[in-house]
């Protein structure tokens, strides 16, 4: 049965909450609201195919008690209601699947206090990472999360999402650092999670919100702990001859208790691409010192590879210095190297083994305070030493650092000119990690280029990243070979215990694997939608969850 | 549709061995099930998690109330109001197998009626710990620390013992049996896992948890210190852990609690006792030590006698008696409010006109555990006084062990509803 929205009721009510000024039904806005970062999505908007699904209507709520409102108003017709952060999901998780109401959370942006004392920051859900980091700054504090989103993310969506940052192995993940939400349900009603979490008794309702992408309530505001800004940042590259040396080396760091901010361990051919890439092309923008939590270094030049690539090497070498320098490759070129994926993964790995008999490349940073830092830095770098890896210096490190955000930015040539690019981030124990690495790496690469590196390691585990890049002649048969990419690469990650998410979420990408992933449990996630949204309002149709406004409208 | 007794009972010996099920009539006090007349009261001690679920799916065809019943054996809640219903108590006690040890990545898969202390004396010979936790609490068994929220479960070394908790087992009130997946952290979708813990049995029977372990630490140093008052011990503390110091345990005596704990000593009035231990690589634990010495410095303090801090760690440890009797209260307080607290307490107690000491445990960034001692001369006034110290307590912003947040219990009420529309869930509790 399909109920239609009366479009001029639903612009009048939202009007009367928020104001005529703060809610659009324009259509160049509910294109821009009906998709977020997902690569997927961005296929077809490459290819100029219309928006599957649209928002009825885009609202941009100041207070909590306008949210309030329009909740009360979406039960009331019956219209789900989309939360939007900064639309920079990967996920698809900001798509209105049935229409309805996107409700922009940006213009929700105070940092409404710091307790110093406590160490808790108060914030809005919508305001920008950066931005926020900024203002702790300013008071001498970090939130220590850096996403390479971090410009175009917002705290709500990080909490919604469980995010990472890139510091998370000091840090930890968003939802490590969470001391208490305000939401408001899908009952209309405002609520707060915390009092001090560990006297008050019942379920952590702090941890049921967060990571449910919008399905049990519209997280308004958080409090956050922070920690005073890093006195000393000592960064350094290591090099291990292979990633099984690399893996112990960092799970001996963890294990004896130390906290490097940050590990991160390059496959084979991850190595040899950040070696080509070339980080002062046109158009990789620098991250501007006053306004990015970078320390002020000077610019250094890259690492060059110690000696001369043999003659044989240098064709395959020249195909992967174009495509790690995406913006310069020309469009057959790439398809060539893409178009062939096994080769190009069977002769990067050979001619990484060969090239890089220096091996897998490692970055590690540890920050903080002063003293502390310095021994936890000397004791680390002797635990790698005497774990095989070889300390490469400095530089190496500060590099990573000036460049961290850069990444992200590269990826959008490479759509322009017909490939597709994305990233599964996955994660296991220690015991299982090489199993996971094998089995994803193979699974993905049946259908694309790929490689890897281990970044986010804890004491009981790590998470693994994969990057993709694949190519097809027409939109459709990319997606094909983009789903399949998925299909296998999160079944392999499933079947040896790993986890289909580390921390981009579910949204509507890995809906389909969540009764995989959490199978019997899921009756209590299904348990806690029943309560806080017993009308199926918040975000249908994500996280595999049972969708109650299927078939309820037509956008 | 509730049959009669006696086959309930057959069931729940089918279910678990009858050398397994008892009836008992004393437990719960008069009125109880299990009193004369009553719908009957039966103590299981169900082997494995099949058996927890058979034990509940029997219970659900009676609409029997199921409790579970840890080392601690706390007596079950009270039986709520309405119709008199047959009651289980499942005991976790044959629930005492390690399930499996990876020592690859520091993980245990414990059942839910270890107690944490046994776990500890597994764990030990292989160069493992549970971490640094009280050892009091480690006293309870898995199941029950999980199972229950608390203050206290932490350690500024080792965090909260939840956050030690990878993943958890349990039936739900259908009879199903939910392993929530370990991984070292995810993004989908909320924490199941830590929805379990703390629902005291009401959303699911915790059977078993995969944990978090720890190396055991090279080096351990424990020091004492004294400073002119009990808010520069605060002090102290907080600042040693802004400069990153995670210390395994410090413990703050004020002036009375020192002399009754560490026989003949006589600090000035209104000076403290501060012991702190911490642990690591050699080189750490050190860093942390003077990190906390520094601290002191800064605040006024020097280092007193090491024995004292011996004493201490021994008590806390090694089972070395501690002088009576146990503190009256407990109360939890946020890193700002821990000075304005202990104030209020013991200002309620000096205007009722009665003696009391405190010491203040447990630190960490969520604050720290006040634990007051009143000394009753006549125990008429007890009542009276007790609750004095804690409206001060409250006042001043602390929280008393066992606090709610009522906001949420129609939210908590729906969810339990959803997966158990019988109530059969340990009812009574978080009511």
């Amino acid at each position: 049965m399909h109920a239609a929205i009366d479009p001029d009721r639903l612009q009048r009510e939202l009007e009367a909450i928020v104001g005529p000024r703060r809610v659009s039904l324009r259509s160049v806005d509910l294109d821009t609201y009906a998709r977020d970062m997902w690569p997927r999505l961005l296929l077809a908007h490459r290819d100029g195919i219309p928006p599957a699904h649209r928002p009825h209507a885009v609202a941009w709520p100041e207070h909590v008690r306008e949210i309030v409102a329009i909740v009360r108003l979406a039960r009331e017709l019956r219209v789900p209601i989309v939360p939007y952060g900064g639309g920079s999901g990967v996920c698809g998780g900001a798509v209105p699947l049935h229409g309805g109401i996107s409700l922009d959370m940006k213009r929700m942006q105070q940092v409404r206090a710091m307790r110093d004392t406590e160490l808790v920051c108060d914030v809005e859900a919508g305001l920008s990472g950066e931005r926020f980091e900024r203002e702790l700054g300013r008071r001498g504090y970090t939130f220590g999360h850096f996403p390479s989103s971090i410009y175009c993310s917002t705290v709500g969506g990080w909490l919604a999402t469980r995010a990472a940052g890139q510091l998370s192995t000091k840090y930890g993940k968003v939802e490590d650092r969470v001391a208490g939400l305000s939401l408001v349900t899908g009952r209309g009603d405002v609520i707060e999670t915390d009092g001090p979490s560990r006297a008050l008794r019942g379920p952590s309702w702090t941890q049921l919100v967060l990571g449910s992408e919008g399905t049990l309530g519209v997280i308004t505001s958080a409090r956050l702990r922070v920690a005073p800004a890093p006195q000393l940042r000592v960064y350094r590259g290591f090099e291990t001859p292979d990633i099984e040396t690399g893996v112990a080396a960092i799970r001996r760091v963890l294990q004896r208790g130390l906290r490097p901010a940050v590990v991160r361990l390059y496959d084979e051919l991850d190595t040899l691409m950040n070696s080509l890439s070339s980080h002062d092309e046109p158009g990789a923008p620098e991250p501007d010192p006053h306004r990015a939590p970078v320390p002020p270094v000077e610019t250094g030049a890259l690492p060059a590879w110690p000696e001369p690539p043999a003659p044989e090497e240098r064709g395959v070498i020249a195909r992967l210095r174009r495509l790690a320098n995406a913006s310069t490759l020309k469009r057959e070129a790439m398809h060539a190297a893409l178009g062939r994926s096994h080769l190009v993964n069977r002769l990067a790995g050979t001619v990484a083994d060969k090239l890089a008999r220096r091996g897998c490349r490692m970055i590690i940073g540890l920050e903080g305070a002063r003293i502390r830092t310095e021994i936890e830095a000397a004791l680390t770098f002797a635990e790698l030493e005497a774990a095989g890896a070889r300390d490469k210096g400095e530089e190496p490190g500060w590099d990573w650092l000036r460049h961290r955000y850069a990444v992200s930015y590269r990826m959008s040539p490479m759509f322009r000119d017909g490939a597709f690019v994305d990233t599964m981030e996955v994660a296991a124990s220690w015991e299982r990690l090489l199993d996971l690495y094998h089995s994803v790496r193979e699974a993905i690469g049946r259908h694309a280029v790929v490689m890897a590196h281990f970044s986010h390691a804890y004491p009981d585990g790590c998470s693994i990243y994969f990057t993709f890049a694949g190519t097809a002649p027409e939109a459709a048969a990319a997606e094909r070979v983009y789903d399949a990419i998925w299909r296998d690469g999160l079944e392999a990650a499933t079947r040896v215990g790993g986890t289909i998410s580390h921390h981009h979420g579910v949204g509507l990408l890995k809906a389909a694997y969540m009764a995989g992933e959490h199978r019997e449990a899921m009756a209590i996630f299904e348990a806690a939608k029943a309560s806080l949204d017993p009308d199926g309002i918040l975000n249908p149709g994500k996280m595999g969850l049972r969708d109650r406004m299927r078939g309820q409208f037509q956008p | 549709m509730i049959g009669p007794t006696g086959t309930f009972e057959a069931e729940l010996a089918a279910a678990v061995g009858p050398e397994h099920v008892e009836r008992v009539d004393h437990a719960g006090g008069a009125g109880s099930p299990g009193s004369p007349g009553g719908p009957g009261q039966w103590r299981v001690r169900p082997g494995s998690a099949a058996e927890v679920a058979e034990v509940i799916r029997r219970a659900r065809a009676h609409r029997a109330a199921v409790h579970p019943v840890g080392a601690a054996g706390r007596p079950p809640p009270s039986v709520p109001e309405g119709e008199p219903r047959p009651r289980v108590l499942v005991s976790t006690r044959r629930l005492d197998q390690v399930l499996q040890l990876d020592e690859t990545s520091l993980l245990v898969h414990a059942q839910a009626g270890l107690t944490g202390l046994e776990l500890e004396r597994v764990l030990a010979p292989r160069g493992l710990s549970v971490g640094d936790y009280p050892p009091v609490v480690l006293t309870s068994s898995l199941g029950g620390i999980l199972a229950v929220r608390t203050p206290g479960k932490s350690s500024a070394r080792h965090g909260f013992f939840e956050e030690a908790v990878v993943s958890v087992s349990a039936v739900l009130a259908d009879g199903r049996t939910v392993h929530t997946r370990a991984a070292p952290r995810r993004a989908t979708g909320p924490d199941l896992a830590r929805v379990l813990c703390g629902s005291e049995g009401t959303i699911g029977f915790i059977t078993s948890a995969v944990l978090r372990i720890h190396l055991r630490p090279e080096a351990r140093l424990v020091a004492a210190y004294v400073l002119p008052s009990v808010d520069a011990a605060v002090s102290a503390i907080y600042l040693a852990l802004r400069e990153e110091a995670a210390p395994s345990g410090m413990r703050i005596y004020d002036a009375a609690e020192a002399a009754r704990h560490f026989d003949g000593l006589s600090l000035p009035p209104g000076h403290a006792l501060l012991c702190a231990a911490t642990a690591g690589p050699t080189d750490l634990a050190a860093c942390d030590r003077d990190l906390i010495a520094s601290a002191v410095a800064a605040e006024g303090g020097a280092a007193t006698d090491p024995a004292l801090a011996d004493l201490w760690w021994r008590r806390l440890h090694a089972g070395e008696p501690t002088p009576g009797p146990a503190p009256t209260l407990q109360v939890t307080a946020t890193p700002s409010k821990v000075r304005a607290v202990y104030h209020a307490m013991v200002g309620a107690l000096a205007a009722a006109g009665a003696a009391g000491r405190a010491h203040i445990s447990r630190f960490d960034a969520d604050g720290a555990v006040l634990f007051v001692t009143i000394d009753e001369a006549e125990p008429a006034a007890a009542a009276e006084r007790l609750a004095a110290v804690e409206r001060a307590a409250v006042a001043a912003g602390g929280w008393l062990l066992g606090a709610r947040a009522h906001k949420l219990d129609p939210y908590l009420r729906a969810l339990r509803e959803v997966l158990d529309p019988d109530r059969i869930m340990n009812p009574g509790a978080l009511a």
